[in-house]
Order: C-alpha cells, then structure tokens, then sequence
C-alpha cells in the first residue's frame, strides 16, 4: 500500500506487551489519518463508560497522511482519548518532526492501553518497542523532557511527545507536547500522567513510500512556491497575535472573563506591540514553509529571560481576559503553561473565572494561600504578578490550584457545592472546555458552531467564524442559513485536520481557500501519494466522516442535545460596549439553530445519528451501535 | 469628505503609522482608496493590494465602522463623511 505501512502499534502499560494490528485499504479510505484515524482507534479501543484517568482510556495517534513527504504543512498528527475536562472525545493536532518520524519508523498510528505501575517512556525504534524508566525524567518540563531522552539515548534523531509538571500532576487541561508544539485542548497529558507515561519517543529509519513521486514533488513545490508570497505573509510577518486589535476594534476580545469584548490597553498586548518590542525570531514546524510562531522575549523586569512562542488564542486568554496588560506577565505565564505543558487558553480562562470569583466575593485572599504568599494574595484583574502566581499553582496543584487543575466547568461545579454560589454563571466553557478568543454574542454563525462542536468550545473544530467576521452573514442577527454554515464550516475544518494540513495554507492552492479552491488540488496530493481516484466529492467526504466518528464516539459516551449549549453569560448578558454592543445570544435564538444544524446534518431532532444516514457513509458498524 | 483610515496588522507595519485622515471628493469608492495607498506607501503594493493596485489583496480587508466587512463585490460602495474605516488582515485557524 502506498502511502501508508498498513499497520498500527499496539502497547500495553500493564502488560508490557506490544502487537502490530494490520489494518485494510478501506479502513485508511475511510479514516485516513490525523484526528479522523485518532478518533476511530479511540472509537475501536476505549472501554466505553470509563474514567478518563483511568487503564480503560486509550492514547490514540493517528498519523498523517502526508507526514514525512514533500507537501507542505502536512507534518501533522492527531491524538485521541477520552477528556478529563469533558468526558467526552478529545482530540488534538500537532506538528513537527515527531509526526515525520512516527511514519519514517512504519506505523501509521499508535494505541497505547492500560497503565504502568512505575513512570515510564515508551522507545519506538522502528519495529523494536522499549518500556524505558522515566523516574529520573519527573518534574521535568516538556523541552527539558525531550532533550534529556535525545542525550540519554545518545541520539539526536530521536523526537518525543511529552508530559511535563502539569500531565504528572494530572491538571485536567494538561498537555503533550513535542518539537515545541503542544498538542492542546481537552486534557491529553492527565491521561498520560495517569498511564505514568512520560513520553513516547520514536527513532524512524525507513522511507515513505508513495505512488508517484514526480507529480508529488511537482505539486508540492509549486504550493510552496504560493506559501512565500503575499497569501501567508501575514503568518510570516506578524502572526496570529495579529488578531489582538482586529478583534477588539470589532469589540470581540474577550476582557476580564468575557465581561467586555473591548480592553483598553490592548495596543499593550497587540501583535504589533510584540512585534516591536518582544520578538525574537520565528520558528517553522517540520515540513512548513511558513514559520508562524513568533517566538518573544522578556528582557527586563522581575520575568527578564522568559521566551516562549506566542500565538492569539493563549494571549488573550493570559492577557486581555484577566485584564493583564504587561506583556511581560504574559510571556512568564506563557512559559510556565508550554515549559510545564499546560494548555495555556484553559488556564488562562479558568485563572479569570477565579479572579472574577475573588472580586465577587466569593474567594477571599485566605483561598490563595501558597507558599510563596503564605498570607495569601488578592488576585484581582490586572495583576500579572497574580497572573503568574497562579498558573504556577495550578502547575503544581498547590493551595487553590488543585481546584483550579480541575478547569472552570468542574471547579465551578465545586464550589457552587460547597458554599452555595452561583459562579457557574461566570464559567465559561462549553461541555467543560474553555472557551476561545472570540465572543461569540457578536458571532452569532459562530455561536451555533462552538455549541455543537464534539469537543467543547473549540474555534479549531468549528471554522463558523469565517462566515460572520468576513461578513458573509450579519454576525449580529440569525437566520435559516446559519445551520447549513455551520455544518458546512466544521466539515471544511475537519478535513484538514485529518489530512492533517494545517490551514494557513488553504490559500497557498489556488489562491481561493474555499472547497472549489482546494479540494481538487487536495485530491491531487492523495492521489500522488496513495494511487488512490480520490475526487472532489471524495475529498468532502473525509470531513464528514471525521466528524460522523467524533460524534458517534460522544453519542455512545451518553451526549445528549443539552450538552449543546453556551455558557450562561453568553446567553443571558448583553455585551455592554463596542460595536458588539447589546449582542446576545438568547436561548430561543441558539435552540432555533441546532434545529437548523441537525437538520442539515441529516440528524434527528434530538442530534442523534440516523442508521441509514451511517450505513451511507459506510460505518455499518457504527451504526449497530448508536444509530436510530 | 474626511474619513478616518485606520491601519491594523501588516498594514500598520508598511504605513507606520496608526492611522491617517483621507480627505476624499464625494463619490470616492473604496476601490478608489486601494491606489491612493500605492501611491502614498508604495510597500502596500506588494503585501496589501492585489498587482492590480485596485483590489486588496485577501484576506486583507476594510471594515467600515467595526460593523461591516467590505466585501470584493462591496468595493464600489461609497464611504461617508465621519466613517472610520480600518484595514485589517485576518488570522484565523492554524
């Protein structure tokens, strides 16, 4: 089979035992790799019914297609497992050389079962699997990890996913991390801490075998052609940080726990801003003709030398939405999230529901007693020093952060338990997922779109808001179109995070990112790399599929429609200035579009999945188990 | 007619400067503000504005007010007197 080894790697912690499971053509046809195959391997593998933190949970990777070959941005994977944060799938991309490596060792996904007595990493030499000690790697943050595995095993080839602090100490919105990158959202490094597995290492020797790798280097090197011109300059130039002043002139960045959608420092925490005074050099994944990531540095003051990347989703959650306007608190508690490898939008998010808690009342300066302010602090908005101070805590569960490890939805929950409050009112997660950087009462396509996205609110999953901030619709008001872009939009998303491809190369095809725009070309790439027919309509298809399998895995889990929601300030607080203003999204507006959404789907009202409408997707076997 | 042009992002980097204030005879379209950029700050020939010089270049963009995106097919419509209009580039996904 071109394009694939045809196998998957099978390990067991509790056992110690390691199998190869040899997978058909029209598995790959139909699964493909990235999140899609993650979650179809999670879908085949997780006891269903399970704790997340528990033997019954799989770690799913799911290769990528075009991993290890010429295409652009196609140094990708997905990874799969059950989330902590949600109870539902969790499912994440990264990048990098771990991706090229895992195909270059012949496997073309991993699932990694039960649970180790003692912490362990996991060496995959091409065939050969090793249970290596890891005890003397614990405490060690995510970069620290892989270099120390590199330097242990004498081999500088050798790339690794890793735990820091934060996974060891099971932090529900932990994260992997590999190459610098993280693999975030929904909590996968708990899962690993609570298998005690540190890292997965890999060492891969072998070539990548496609079917015509002529037209593979042709077409490859003419999208890398496009990806040095105009339509990814702004990526080059400035990033995604760019966003800071677009989103608040559109008065859409979230401040202060979602209170505001405008802040009034953001010139402070804009990308221009870092771009002047904090950037240091970008960095490119494997594979990426791009170079994104603009890494940024603190050069004086009490956080001098902090240096991470920085991207818009994890600023304004560390900034803006705690109301820190010192970009270099931010920075220092960037660091901390990526060194500790902690996903830094929930943290960020579940830091500003606490400071929201505190100014309300309801947390005193005695709940933030630690040991480096044994009196206790007063972590009012603003307050990077208290910004900092706690992203640490949560790292190392200490005082308030182990309430706060647990993410805002359950630390909430908590809290309203023991002291009889209503802070769920100023929870902002959608099924236990913090949200992201948009204010969704202004985007109202959007809205629909992160309500029902399998894995809480996530903007990555859900591309809705493409149609309301290019004005495609008005984002302000609703209408009947809204469930059929809203579906359209998750399944466009979902397509490159299968492949993967990351999508700022959408435009890089033809200059139109849209279906028309791409899918041809797309299929082109498969085609060159599989000898497969895939065509247009083929290329639509994964996106469904891949969200059909995510969906089908939540709906065994026990989804049900209300799990489609928004937080409660989303639907009940108007925005109080910018030109959002008065925007909200009502319950009768938001209940209206999933009817839409479902609709469009060709689901039933109840959002459950039809028998016929998966046996025509060709998951017979799917549909045995949750159809209607 | 004065309107205010504000610059976000990459076109902040090229202008350098925030914003500026247009003084435009009735009728200007937006399409008509592309060139006049040229003109001024030639670097937006290359980054912002499309080799045409009329058209911007996507996902470069003006909104007007904050409220409403200018869409391609938008571009003939006509600024008013007092609006704000901000050139900004969007980065979504990733």
């Amino acid at each position: 089979m071109n394009g694939y080894s045809g196998k998957v790697l099978h390990v067991d912690l509790t056992s110690r035992k390691t199998w190869a499971e040899s997978k058909p053509e029209e598995w790959y046809k139909m699964y493909i790799g990235g999140v899609s195959m993650a979650a179809r391997l999670c879908w085949e593998n997780i006891e269903v019914g399970c704790d997340p933190l528990s033997p019954g949970n799989p770690v799913c990777v799911g290769g990528g297609i075009f991993a290890g070959t010429p295409v652009p941005v196609g140094g990708k994977h997905g990874l799969a497992s059950k989330s902590p944060l949600t109870g539902l799938l969790g499912d994440s991309l990264s990048g990098s050389w771990f991706s090229v490596v895992l195909r270059r060792a012949g496997w073309d996904g991993i699932v990694v079962h039960g649970a180790s007595d003692e912490w362990v990493y996991v060496l995959v030499d091409d065939d050969r699997v090793e249970f290596r000690d890891a005890s003397h790697l614990l405490g060690q943050g995510t970069f620290e990890t892989e270099e120390a595995i590199r330097e242990n095993l004498g081999d500088d080839q050798v790339r690794s996913s890793t735990i820091g602090p934060a996974g060891e100490n099971l932090v529900f919105f932990a994260n992997v991390t590999n190459d610098g990158r993280q693999a975030g959202r929904t909590g996968h490094g708990a899962v690993w801490g609570s298998k005690k597995l540190k890292a997965l290492s890999v060492r891969g020797t072998h070539d990548v075998h496609v079917a015509d790798a002529e037209t593979l280097l042709k077409l490859s090197y003419e999208i890398v052609q496009a990806a040095q011109g105009p339509h990814t300059e702004k990526y080059r130039v400035l990033g995604t940080v760019a966003n800071v002043l677009n989103m608040n002139r559109m008065g859409l960045l979230p401040t202060r726990n979602y209170q505001q959608g405008t802040f009034e420092d953001a010139e402070l925490i804009s990308g221009e801003y870092l771009h002047e005074h904090h950037k240091v050099k970008t960095i490119a994944c494997a594979q990426c003709p791009i170079a994104c990531e603009q890494m940024s540095r603190v050069t004086d003051g009490p956080y001098a030398g902090a240096m991470t990347g920085v991207e818009y989703e994890s600023l304004f959650a560390i900034s803006s939405n705690c109301g820190v306007s010192d970009m270099n608190a931010a920075i220092k508690a960037l660091e901390i999230c990526d060194e500790s490898g902690m996903d830094s939008m929930s943290a960020g998010v579940t830091i500003s529901w606490a400071m929201e808690t505190f100014e309300r009342g309801v947390f005193t300066k005695e709940d933030f007693k630690c040991a480096k302010y044994p009196e206790g602090f007063e972590p009012y908005f603003g307050d990077g020093e208290a910004l900092v101070t706690l992203a640490e805590m949560i790292r190392d569960r200490e005082g308030i952060g182990d309430l706060l490890a647990l993410g805002t939805k359950q630390a909430s929950a908590q809290v309203d338990a023991e002291r009889g409050t209503e802070t769920y009112k100023w929870a902002m997660h959608i099924k236990g997922l913090e949200c992201p950087g948009y204010d969704a009462r202004g985007l109202k396509t959007f809205a629909l779109g992160l309500s029902v996205v399998t894995r809480g609110a996530c903007h990555n999953r859900t591309a809705a808001y493409d149609v309301d901030i290019k004005g495609l619709v008005d984002r302000l008001s609703i209408d009947e179109s809204r469930g059929k872009l809203a579906k359209e939009t998750e399944e466009y998303a979902a397509v490159y995070d299968t492949l993967p491809l990351c999508k700022f190369i959408r435009r890089c095809f033809t200059g139109k990112a849209d279906r028309e725009g791409a899918w041809p070309a797309i299929a082109q790439l498969i085609n060159a790399t599989t000898g497969w027919d895939f065509d247009y309509d083929a290329v639509d298809l994964i996106g469904e599929r891949a969200h059909t399998i995510k969906k089908a895995f939540n709906i065994r889990e026990g989804w049900t429609r209300s799990d489609d929601h928004l937080p409660y300030r989303w639907q009940h607080e108007p925005m109080k200035e910018g030109a959002s203003a008065a925007s909200v999204v009502t319950e009768e507006e938001l209940e209206y579009m999933k009817d839409l959404y479902y609709e469009a789907k060709g689901w039933t009202k109840e959002g459950l999945i039809p028998k016929e409408k998966l046996i025509a997707l060709g998951m017979d076997d799917v549909a045995e188990e949750i159809g209607v | 007619m004065r309107v205010h042009l504000e610059f976000l992002g990459l076109s902040r980097l090229v202008a350098g400067v925030t914003e500026i204030s247009l003084d435009l005879e009735e009728g200007t379209t937006f399409r008509d503000i592309v060139p006049k950029l040229g003109t001024t700050y030639p670097a937006m020939r290359e980054s912002v504005s499309r080799p045409d010089s009329e058209t911007l270049q996507n996902p470069n963009a003006f909104s007007l007010n904050a409220k409403r995106m200018i869409q391609a097919s938008q571009m003939n419509d006509r600024p008013s007197d007092g609006d704000r209009i901000i050139l900004m580039s969007m980065s979504i996904g990733g």
